[in-house]
């Protein structure tokens, strides 16, 4: 069986700036991985590189559901079962989440499941209230986490990357995240988690967490290699991997 | 159906003596000057064809889908004749004579040639007004609505502007409005002319004490879709509100020119205008924020936002303060620029086409001013529009 996500040697830059210098990772499905590492090792970069997004030079393999996806576009990708939550989510004035969902479905004509994964999202994240409004417009940062794991849970990836998904949020919001993630777990999506802290791993059973330092993953293991970071902090990690 | 005014017959005294002195003027004028800033941005190399206008309207091709759904009052002025009078007034002593006009080309050959124009008044308010104008043929037409706000009432107002489709035309259409105390008027004017008419729009806006004016100017056809208004903010608190919405393709010119003229205190004006432009088309906004010496705690703000959504396109978007009197407030922002990027990244990354996220876009884009147009129930018809304009365009390659 193929994994949610593999991902080979996997490199990006901008300019002369290699940012990625030869990713690994394998997320099978029904897992919860996390990638942690410390500002400007790449996490970001390594959502938007496997997104598609046109800043970046890349190579290396990248397979959702064993389909080659780099070669794609940023849509054809999603609608390859990949999905990005965003870290900060971009504001579209004027297009309100229901509009947004209605264009989703559209744009997938062949998957019937929208209308009932809308329902069901709506009533399980409480989303009735958001639904109108414009997508993330003057929404706080909790609330654009929540519209993100809607857009999540409607769109029903085969993998889901979360970018800092507990950022800017506080202990209470942070921990209705980390409940929401737990309920979107299935065995027909991975899940890949990209933050800072180890703060939301508390809240949630993680399968594997893997240490992103200079570009690279230095280091995978399950949740005790979180609280080692929580301890010991990246310096060493980075002293060790120096570009 | 109500017989057209002829001309130059029947006229009651002021409309003879303002037709008269005007006519006396109008050989002397020339056109105006590109050189000119209030000219500036127009193609004015044609031939205004003055002696072309009609002494009887023409024969309407089709009727309006827009009139036909309509629940209020409809009144029809064909080529600038008010031939169906749902409005029985047609022409009152009361338009203004001196109404801030102006003297160039186009106001002298209005005041001289217009059979007369639309009286809104007293006796028409408590319903909605359709006032469908249209230019039927080739000729220079003059059409004219006048609209008069008792004192304490409201009026809300629609006017429509199209014509025969593929006829080259010159059309001088004026607006006034007076706007009596503590009174309201909602006005949207649409904009609809064929690609080959040139419009030459005047528009006058007094308001009285603690009166209220919401404006939309929908901006859809016209070779040159020009609209100079003035509003005159005379009476202490009164308030105008208005919104733009345009969608400049083909070589059309759409040209905005709004003057805020803040005379009485405590008066607020808010301009929000929104537009998109294609192949080689122009649009120009320049707004005038006055603030007489006598406006003191003004508040006066405007905002003019453009997408560029083709190389050969461009946006002229130039906000004017003019500062007389202490303890105001004043702000302007405006834009010119293309889509998003990040906005059509993020669109995508949900598995939107890029085609169907800048549409998502463009449609967003536009709602905010939309969502504002005074009658609600041209929305959806405006928003149509304008979606399938741009639909247009990307399916014809040229965004």
């Amino acid at each position: 069986m193929s994994n949610a996500l593999e991902v080979t040697n996997l490199k990006a830059s901008i300019g002369d700036l290699e940012i990625l210098r030869g990713v690994d990772l394998t997320v099978p499905f029904g897992e919860v991985h996390a990638v942690m590492g410390p500002n400007g090792s790449g996490k970001s970069t390594l959502c938007h590189a496997l997104m598609g997004k046109s800043d970046y030079e890349t190579s290396g393999d990248a397979l959702v559901d064993g389909v080659d996806i780099m070669g794609m576009t940023v849509d054809e990708r999603a609608r390859a079962g990949l999905f990005e939550a965003f870290q900060y989510p971009t504001e579209i004035p004027g297009v309100t989440l229901n509009d947004l969902t209605e264009a989703m479905a559209a744009s997938n004509p062949d998957d019937d499941g929208y209308a009932a994964r809308e329902s069901a999202t709506t009533k399980t994240l409480s989303m009735n209230p958001f639904r109108e409004r414009f997508v993330n417009v003057g929404l706080s940062g909790g609330e654009k986490k929540r519209s993100e794991m809607y857009l999540l849970g409607v769109a029903k990836p085969k993998m889901a990357i979360l970018d800092e998904i507990d950022s800017g949020l506080d202990i209470d919001a942070v921990r209705e995240v980390a409940a929401m993630v737990e309920a979107m777990r299935s065995d027909d999506m991975g899940i890949l988690i990209i933050t800072h802290y180890s703060r939301i791993l508390r809240y949630m059973d993680v399968d594997k967490v893997h240490v992103m330092v200079n570009g690279r993953i230095v280091q995978s293991g399950g949740p005790e290699v979180a609280e080692e970071l929580e301890s010991g902090g990246y310096t060493e990690l980075q002293a060790a991997n120096a570009r | 159906m109500t017989a057209p005014t002829i001309p130059g017959t029947d006229d009651p005294a002021w409309l003879a003596a303002r037709r008269a002195d005007a006519s006396g003027r109008l050989d002397d004028l020339a056109m105006p000057s590109e050189r000119d800033e209030i000219w500036r941005y127009l193609d004015l190399d044609f031939d205004p064809a003055f002696d072309s206008a009609p002494s009887q309207p023409g024969t309407v091709a089709s009727p309006d889908e827009l009139a036909e759904a309509w629940t209020g009052k409809i009144v029809s002025v064909i080529d600038g004749f008010v031939t169906d009078a749902g409005v029985s007034t047609v022409i009152s002593a009361s338009e203004p004579t001196d109404d801030g006009v102006g003297t160039d080309l186009f106001a002298t050959a209005y005041d001289a040639l217009a059979p007369g124009a639309v009286l809104i008044d007293g006796d028409h308010l408590g319903e909605k007004v359709f006032v469908d104008v249209q230019s039927t043929g080739a000729a220079t037409t003059f059409p004219g609505v006048h609209v008069e706000v008792p004192a304490g009432s409201e009026a809300s107002v629609v006017v429509r502007f199209r014509s025969a489709s593929d006829v080259p035309a010159v059309v001088v259409p004026r607006l006034t409005a007076n706007v009596g105390d503590n009174a309201r008027l909602a006005l949207t004017v649409i904009q609809d002319w064929n690609y080959q008419t040139r419009a030459m729009g005047r528009a006058v806006v007094n308001l009285g004490r603690d009166s209220g004016l919401t404006l939309s100017e929908v901006g859809l056809g016209a070779k040159i879709g020009r609209l100079h208004l003035d509003v005159n903010f005379i009476g202490h608190g009164s308030w105008a509100k208005i919104y733009g919405v345009y969608f400049g393709e083909d070589d059309q010119t759409l040209d905005y020119r709004y003057f805020m003229n803040h005379i009485g205190t405590n008066t607020r004006s808010d301009m929000f205008l929104k537009g998109a432009v294609e192949d080689d088309a122009l649009s120009v906004f320049t707004g005038m924020i006055r603030i007489e010496t006598t406006g003191v705690k003004t508040e006066a703000f405007q905002t003019n936002r453009n997408l560029i959504l083709s190389s050969g396109a461009s946006a002229q978007s130039v906000p004017n303060l003019e500062i007389l009197a202490n303890d105001v407030k004043c702000g302007h922002g405006s834009s010119v620029g293309p889509l998003d990027e990040d906005q059509r990244y993020y669109l995508m990354s949900r598995g939107l086409t890029p085609d169907v996220a800048d549409r998502l876009q463009v449609r967003g884009f536009f709602e905010e001013s939309i969502s504002q147009i005074p009658h609600a129930d041209l929305r959806p018809w405006i928003r149509e529009r304008i979606n399938m304009k741009y639909i247009t365009a990307q399916e014809e390659g040229r965004v």
